[in-house]
């Protein structure tokens, strides 16, 4: 049984001719202990894919099991307690609670579990150690270093034992020593047995994952499995290819990550919103007709 | 089990934080707790000054004035004079003689309002009334004369006069004007005393007894044809024991005498309050009611800033609800929120009730009494806002969607 199974998932954007489509139609399946990197250009919907994948938003259409479950239209609360038990969230701007000590914001989804107070402060003390922070356990986030601020938001992350891990460019702020500090946690997580899905912009952390998946306009174009050490085939393409970006391509949003692609050319803007569109039509058609 | 998930830690780590904003938030529940608190201790002492003056009066004291308190059929004489409380008719001249004549009754004194003009020279007095009573009056009541003598069983009779210390500044512009006369009634009237001030007069009912003017009662009552109304009249039993069956028999005598229905009421001791009393009470509602309108208001200063502080911490709510906080659990921590700003306002409010209570004590005559029941009400009442009032922005807080709020920088 696959842990994640997304199934055209949608997710739609606003009202009316104001409508974006953030995912269109994603199907993907990630397995128990995968170590996935999710890659592409600023608003191909990668974070939107985590936050579905991390039941922080709920997609518009589409089927999602976690471990086998359906979990697309959870209430709010169920949601809550699975966010709390089995998934821990790292983001680029670790959104730690500034008034609370890195200790207490580590302790912080223990508490909405319900575990008493003493046991709790224990139990994120070992884990502020696990990611080699133990020192700063009194600091407040705003005198904590980038790389240690993360640290801290790793530990909380982990806190409660959770099997997945998401990731939202967790390096994205941080310079490339503490980048692989980082990435080395989330490197000894997934060597542990969990599943970690992250978001990067740097072709080079693709070295870390066993995965890469590559998007553009809310769908998934290429999907590759690589071997943990080594930077995935496409992206080594960016890497190691000067490339030769014209302006005509920045305004349209073609990364050199697109252009480095090997076989399939992305699908164009203009048909999903077709596909979508003319979906719609055929749904009103069939109900015009079922009313005559 | 709210406790153990540390909301209260964070409640009140969120009001320590920004200390000066939420003494600002409380400052509306602190002025309404100690306002309310500091009205009805006021009310309850000045109720329990009475109490205590009667207790003093002694517990053999009994009053006997018209029961019924009636808005119809009074004439236009005691409308005038008894403006406000109607009676349903005053004491008649039998009833005086009936109420002396009672055996056990070892001294007594009646009120009786006798209307006309006091002149004296050109000065016309008319800040006051002119009562008829008898010698009993001073012991009665346990007021000193200033100077001179009151009325005794050998002037009794005679056109002689006994002033309240404002009567005689107003009268005669000296307040020892012993041997001065002034006219009523056509009479001429020799002062022959002047009381001293009376502190309170809690039985007098209308007539503020600094402004009266006492006159023998026989005079009264023949200048004016025995139609002066005696609204009111004093009584002592001659031993304490016997007060109530002395009070009973002046009852059933008076009843007996009325064809069974005197529409008299015989009190003693505390009984004496029950007018004051109600009114006393009402007086303390009513002010005590426009002070909680400022506890109200200051239930919604608290709402108004928990509904700021919800959307300046939305992104906080997101994070918590990232990691897993439940919809119960981030509404019940603005909830204790809420809840501590109010109690504290209402701990500071009641501090500072006892901070007035004292400097009253001090500086006034007041004696505000504060009762441990009062406060208990008023936290209770306090902690009953902070829920209420609490609950519409903890509501919104925690209907937060995560991911719009964790995008809300």
């Amino acid at each position: 049984m696959a842990l994640i199974e997304l199934q055209d998932v949608s997710k739609l954007y606003g009202f009316g001719d104001a409508t974006t489509l953030a995912l269109d139609e994603v199907t993907i399946t990630i397995e128990k202990g995968e170590f996935v990197a999710v890659m592409g250009p600023s608003g191909c919907g990668k974070s939107t894919l985590l936050n579905m994948i991390g039941l922080l938003d709920r997609p518009s259409h589409g089927q999602y099991h976690l471990e086998g479950k359906p979990v697309a239209r959870l209430t709010p609360n169920v949601a809550a307690k699975i966010r709390r038990d089995k998934i821990g969230f790292i983001f680029q701007s670790y959104n730690l609670l500034p008034r609370l000590t890195a200790l207490e914001n580590v302790a912080l989804p223990l508490g909405y579990k319900g575990v008493p107070l003493s046991k709790r402060l224990k139990t994120a003390s070992q884990m502020l150690e696990r990611v080699g922070v133990q020192n700063r356990e009194y600091y407040l986030p705003g005198q904590l270093s980038g790389g240690q601020a993360q640290c801290v938001t790793i530990a909380r992350a982990l806190v409660n034992n959770p099997r997945l891990i998401i990731a939202d460019e967790p390096t994205g702020n941080l310079d490339s020593s503490s980048s692989r500090l980082v990435m080395e946690l989330l490197s000894d997580i997934h060597k542990m047995g969990n599943t970690v899905i992250f978001v990067t912009h740097n072709p080079e952390l693709t070295r870390f994952a066993t995965r890469v998946i590559y998007m553009h306009d809310g769908s998934i174009i290429h999907d590759e499995r690589t071997v943990v050490g080594q930077v995935a085939s496409t992206a080594r393409k960016v890497l190691y290819t000067v490339p030769a970006t014209s302006e005509e391509d920045d305004l349209a949003g073609v990364s050199v990550l697109m252009k480095a692609l090997p076989d399939k050319p992305p699908s164009p803007p203009k048909k999903t919103v077709r596909k979508s569109t003319s979906r719609r039509r055929q749904v009103a058609r069939r109900g015009r007709r079922t009313r005559t | 089990m709210i406790f153990s998930q540390g909301h209260l830690k964070a409640g009140l780590n969120s009001v320590r934080s920004a200390k000066l904003r939420s003494f600002w938030t409380m400052l509306g529940v602190i002025i309404g707790v100690a306002a309310v608190i500091t009205v009805i201790g006021i009310g309850d002492g000045v109720k329990k000054q009475i109490a205590g003056q009667i207790h003093s009066l002694g517990n053999n004291f009994i009053t006997i004035r018209p029961q019924s308190l009636q808005t119809g059929s009074i004439t236009a004489n005691q409308a005038g004079l008894l403006s406000g409380l109607s009676l349903s008719g005053p004491l008649t001249v039998n009833d005086i003689s009936t109420v002396t004549t009672t055996r056990g009754v070892s001294q007594s004194a009646p009120l009786t309002l006798t209307s006309g003009t006091v002149r004296s020279g050109q000065v016309v007095y008319r800040d006051g009334d002119v009562i008829g009573t008898t010698p009993d009056l001073p012991s009665l009541i346990n007021q000193s004369l200033a100077t001179g003598t009151f009325l005794n069983s050998q002037n009794y009779g005679d056109h002689v006069a006994v002033l309240g210390q404002n009567a005689a500044i107003s009268l005669f512009s000296n307040p020892q004007p012993l041997g001065h006369s002034f006219t009523f009634h056509g009479q001429t009237f020799v002062v022959i005393g002047i009381f001293n001030q009376f502190n309170t007069t809690p039985l007098s009912g209308q007539v503020d007894f600094n402004n009266a003017i006492f006159i023998p009662n026989n005079v009264a009552e023949s200048l004016t044809n025995n139609t002066a109304p005696t609204y009111e009249m004093f009584a002592r039993a001659a031993t304490v024991s016997q007060t109530k069956a002395v009070a009973s028999r002046i009852k059933k005598r008076l009843d007996a005498e009325h064809g069974g229905q005197s529409g008299l009421a015989v009190l003693v001791g505390n009984q004496n309050l029950a007018v004051n009393d109600s009114i006393l009470s009402l007086l303390t509602k009513l002010v005590a009611g426009v002070a909680a309108i400022s506890l109200l208001v200051g239930g919604i200063g608290i709402m108004n800033v928990m509904l700021v502080s919800v959307a300046e911490r939305t992104h906080e709510i997101g994070i918590r609800k990232a990691v897993g906080a439940t919809d119960m659990q981030i509404l019940s921590q603005f909830m204790i929120e809420a809840t501590v700003l109010s109690l504290s306002g209402g701990v500071i409010g009641v501090i500072l009730a006892y901070i007035i209570d004292l400097v009253l004590h001090a500086t006034t005559d007041l004696q505000p009494n504060i009762s441990w029941q009062v406060v208990a009400e008023i936290t209770l009442i306090t902690l009953f806002i902070g829920i209420v009032f609490g609950s519409v922005p903890a509501l919104k807080a925690a209907r937060r969607n995560p991911i719009d709020a964790l995008r809300t920088e």
